[in-house]
């Protein structure tokens, strides 16, 4: 049942959509510092599912809120390390946000520059949901309890999509013939009826009509006169026609646009900054006032008009949104849509939730989804409809996933690559095949022994080898290899020096001084 | 629809409490020396002869004699019939029901604007400190909403009337008016002299009925006769809510859901407004109808303090309630306002339940 590895990832000049790199993450308690993550890397590649695996506490999802830079501050923040999401460092500005004194284990000073903070959530804000989307283990706590599924999905819509959602508004209002003719000839083109679905319901998405939808299906399934249809087609769209002001729409658009290019500008603008490039910072500087003074000066009234007069273009707006929203919850296989928008959480199934999250991670159309071990708080056939669910996804629309599991079972069943996480180090990385049939790493292989397998033969009368010892506590963690207390390998250099994870194979690491001579060491 | 059963099913749920809080007060007042009860229907200058003979006749007359069981029956009854008995005071002499009438609803403005005033000030304020836990602004709230919440009421009155106050110690004639004094209601059409006591139509409420009736210099004065009572009583209320808030607006923030929020890329200002501020005020509601209780009690000190007709000095009234036979406990004056202290306690939790009921989707009726 081990999937292939993914076809796109084997392309070895393929570029990471994250990449993270040397992260340290640490946790400032009173009973000490945490030290949740010692310098990981990985990365996850468009397309693929990348699984993380590791026992509950070794630092899975102080990993996935890192790549999110969700950290909660205090306790915890990134300490140092580089997160690239699509090309982007999101933590590169980590020193001028805060400055750490560290006097003792137990007393921590750290000063926060509020300016420089609130500029990188500014930024983070537009990545988050819109390039990278999350969802948790627990649904429940993870959906706000007194919003409806759909306002908390229609959040995500139009904080992220409001531009493309403007465009179909727009090409509802201005539809022309042409464009009706166009569509009729494509759709007699077409034989197959699945085909000749799809292709309506294409057309009323693009246009923002899809509750004329089946009108047109019947209309097209009743008359021959190509002429007629076309005519009646119009004049569906025009007689609701909402009477909006065109002009109205195309100010808003060019709102966020306009928004939109600031965005694009900072991003370039904290880009010259970090290279240091000062003829860059001056023209994105200057470009970059230049927006602001067009905000301030062009869409000064707009902003006051949104707040206060725009409330039935909103509604537009909001209808469409709502649509969409419709066919996110049918696309996560949710029964009576219609109904669940309008729920709240707690009227909802764990899975049922847990599919709204998903939902909702999908309606800006992320390009990766985090996945925190969604499916443990479920029963199990939830658990397995909802990984189907996440592998469609991924299959359909290329949507890579870091999936986070303690269980690998299920990481055998769902994902491409795996990093095994101990004590907030990845000790080894490999393909799930390899992983599973060839595991190196001492800890992979105890792991790898201590879960029954059906493809092992006479398997009961194999005794589990567990691992002894526990997990170490990471305020105080093992030094060197953090194995090495459980390793039976261990030897003198173990405790002494920290193994890098390096290359054995292709595309197979290890951190383990079996594997590496001494000079690979961190 | 499930609304309105679950209205009726609260209001029915009253009368039992109605008929508890009855026997509660009825039993308390009667574990008084029957001597006392009737002091005030015995001539003081009498011979201890005809003493007899009149605390005979009173016994006869008010069924004292009658067993216990049976007396509360007959109050009982009396009270569903609208009956509240007689109260004989310095302050107030009539019909007890009348006398509530006359004085609960200055008594309700007080505790109206106080509501307002601490509602309005404490959201904003215990947002603002519970969105940044720990730090300067935060502390200083904390520490201030504690010594509010901690100070005796009485005291604090003292002390504003010293500060605010009409010719006392800063502000001379500027100051604020500590008592009943300064009123020129007796010129005015829409306030009735009823044997002795003034009051303003339709609501009783001076200031409100000053507005209603468009008399904007009365209303002034009406104003300026309630701020202090106001700020007094609201500094217990606002500081319990603060408090509150702040507890709510932190322990919001620590919830997953606000992680999700910020994961789906809602701007920080956004998921304060949206997300974290609406779950955390959610409770603070039902806070508010545990607040007016302390503020009727607050309401006895405040109205005796501040010289305000209102229904605490006339409880205050009825228990120490003189004659000119001295000082005696007024059996039906208490009852009757304990009464209603207990009714406008009841309504305002049903009310906070119910509006709670409205916005926290999570309760079903
Ligand atoms: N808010 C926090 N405060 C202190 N320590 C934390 C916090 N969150 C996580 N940690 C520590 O980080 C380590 C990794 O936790 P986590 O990533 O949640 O593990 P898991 O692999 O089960 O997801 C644990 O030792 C945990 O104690
Ligand atoms: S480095 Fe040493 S202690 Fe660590 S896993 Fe390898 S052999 Fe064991
Ligand atoms: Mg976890």
């Amino acid at each position: 049942m081990i999937v292939e590895e993914s076809k796109t990832e084997k392309k070895k000049n393929l570029k990471p959509y994250v990449e993270v790199k040397d992260l340290v993450t640490q946790f400032f308690t009173s009973r000490g510092i945490v030290k949740a993550l010692d310098k990981v890397s990985f990365s996850v590649y468009p397309g693929e599912i990348y699984g993380l695996v590791g026992e509950s506490g070794c630092g899975k999802s102080v990993t996935s809120t890192s790549v999110m830079d969700l950290i909660p501050d205090p306790p915890g923040r990134i300490i140092s390390g580089e997160i690239y999401i699509d090309g982007f460092n999101i933590i590169a500005d980590l020193n001028k946000m805060a400055r750490i004194k560290i006097k003792s284990e137990t007393d921590v000073r750290i000063r926060r520059y509020k300016k420089a903070i609130k500029r990188h959530n500014n930024v983070l804000s537009k990545i988050r949901g819109d390039k990278i989307a999350m969802i948790f283990q627990e649904p429940f706590l993870a959906l706000n309890p007194t919003m409806t599924i759909g306002d908390q999905i229609m959040e995500v819509i139009m904080l992220h999509n409001i531009s493309s959602i403007s465009n179909s508004i727009l090409r509802r209002e201005n539809i022309s013939s042409g464009e009706v003719r166009n569509f009729i000839t494509e759709f007699y083109s077409i034989n197959d009826e699945t085909q000749k679905r799809k292709e309506v319901n294409n057309f009323a998405a693009s246009y923002a009509i899809q509750e004329f939808e089946e009108s047109i299906l019947s209309l097209l399934a009743t008359s021959d006169d190509k002429q007629y249809i076309e005519n009646e087609i119009l004049n569906m769209v025009r007689e609701n026609r909402t009477g909006m002001n065109i002009q109205n729409i195309r100010e808003i658009k060019g709102y966020f646009d306009l928004q939109n290019d600031i965005f694009q500008n900072t991003l370039r603008l904290l880009q010259a900054e970090r290279n240091g490039d000062s003829s860059a910072i001056k023209q994105f500087n200057s470009e970059l006032s230049k927006l602001k003074r067009i905000e301030a000066s062009s869409f000064f009234l707009l902003r006051l008009k949104l707040k206060f007069a725009y409330k039935y273009v909103m509604k537009e707006y909001r209808k469409e949104a709502r649509r969409r929203t419709l066919e996110l919850l049918t696309l996560v296989n949710i029964a009576g849509p219609e109904v669940v928008i309008d729920s709240y959480p707690h009227e909802l199934s764990g899975g049922m939730q847990q599919r709204a999250m998903i939902a909702m991670s999908l309606a800006s159309n992320p390009r990766m989804l985090i996945a925190d071990e969604p499916t443990t708080a479920l029963d199990v056939t939830t658990q397995a409809q909802i990984l189907e669910i996440i592998k469609d996804l991924n299959k359909l629309i290329g949507m890579a996933v870091l999936f986070i599991t303690h269980d690998l079972a299920v990481i055998a069943e769902t994902c491409n690559r795996v990093g095994v996480m101990y004590a907030g180090n990845i000790v080894e990385e490999s393909s799930t095949i390899e992983i599973f049939n060839d595991p190196k790493h001492p800890y992979t292989v105890g792991l790898m022994s201590s879960v029954p397998r059906a493809d092992k033969k006479r398997e009961k009368e194999i005794k589990l080898e567990t691992i002894p010892g526990t997990v170490p506590n990471l305020i105080t963690p093992p030094s060197g290899c953090r194995f090495h207390p459980r390793c039976k390998f261990a030897m003198d250099i173990c405790s002494l020096k920290k193994p890098k994870l390096v290359e054995i194979s292709e595309r197979h690491k290890v951190a383990c001084f079996l594997y590496s001579d001494e000079s690979e060491v961190e | 629809m499930e609304l309105k059963y679950y209205i009726i099913r609260r209001l029915l749920v009253l009368i039992p409490t109605i008929i508890g809080l009855l026997l509660l007060t009825f039993i308390l007042l009667r574990a008084i020396p029957v001597n006392d009860l009737i002091a005030n229907y015995v001539n003081q200058k009498a011979t201890p002869a005809e003493k007899a003979l009149e605390k005979q006749q009173a016994i006869t007359l008010l069924g004292l004699g009658q067993p216990l069981p049976v007396q509360f029956f007959t109050y009982l009854t009396d009270v569903a019939n609208g009956n509240l008995g007689n109260m004989y005071s310095a302050y107030y002499n009539g019909g007890v029901l009348r006398g509530i009438e006359l004085f609960l609803p200055v008594t309700l403005e007080i505790a109206i604007f106080t509501v307002i005033f601490s509602v309005l000030i404490s959201i904003p304020l215990g947002t603002f400190i519970g969105s940044r836990p720990n730090s300067v602004s935060d502390s200083v709230g904390r520490v201030f909403s504690l010594i509010f919440y901690a100070m005796p009421i009485f005291w604090l009155a003292l002390m504003l009337q010293y500060a605010f106050g009409k010719n006392l110690l800063f502000l001379g004639s500027y100051g604020l008016p500590i008592n009943g004094q300064g009123f020129p209601i007796q010129q005015v059409g829409f306030v009735h002299n009823h044997t002795g006591y003034s009051y303003s139509v339709p609501t009783h409420m001076l200031f409100i009925d000053a507005v209603l009736n468009l008399d904007f210099p009365l209303a002034v004065v009406a104003f300026e006769h309630l701020i202090l009572p106001v700020l007094t009583l609201s500094m217990t209320v606002l500081a319990g809510l603060l408090r509150f808030i702040r507890a709510g607006m932190v322990d919001t923030s620590n919830q997953e859901y606000i992680k999700t929020a910020r994961a789906k890329g809602v701007p920080e200002k956004l998921v304060l407004k949206r997300h974290i501020r609406k779950n955390a005020l959610l409770p603070s509601v039902t806070v508010i109808g545990l607040l007016v209780a302390g503020l009727l009690g607050g309401a006895v000190v405040v109205e005796d303090i501040f010289q305000i007709t209102g229904l605490g000095r006339l409880s205050l009234a009825a228990i120490t309630g003189t004659s000119g036979n001295g000082a005696n406990i007024q059996f039906f004056g208490v009852a009757g306002t304990v009464l209603f202290f207990g009714l406008i306690l009841m309504l305002t939790n049903l009310i906070v339940d119910i509006v709670y009921a409205f916005l926290d989707p999570r309760i079903r009726y």
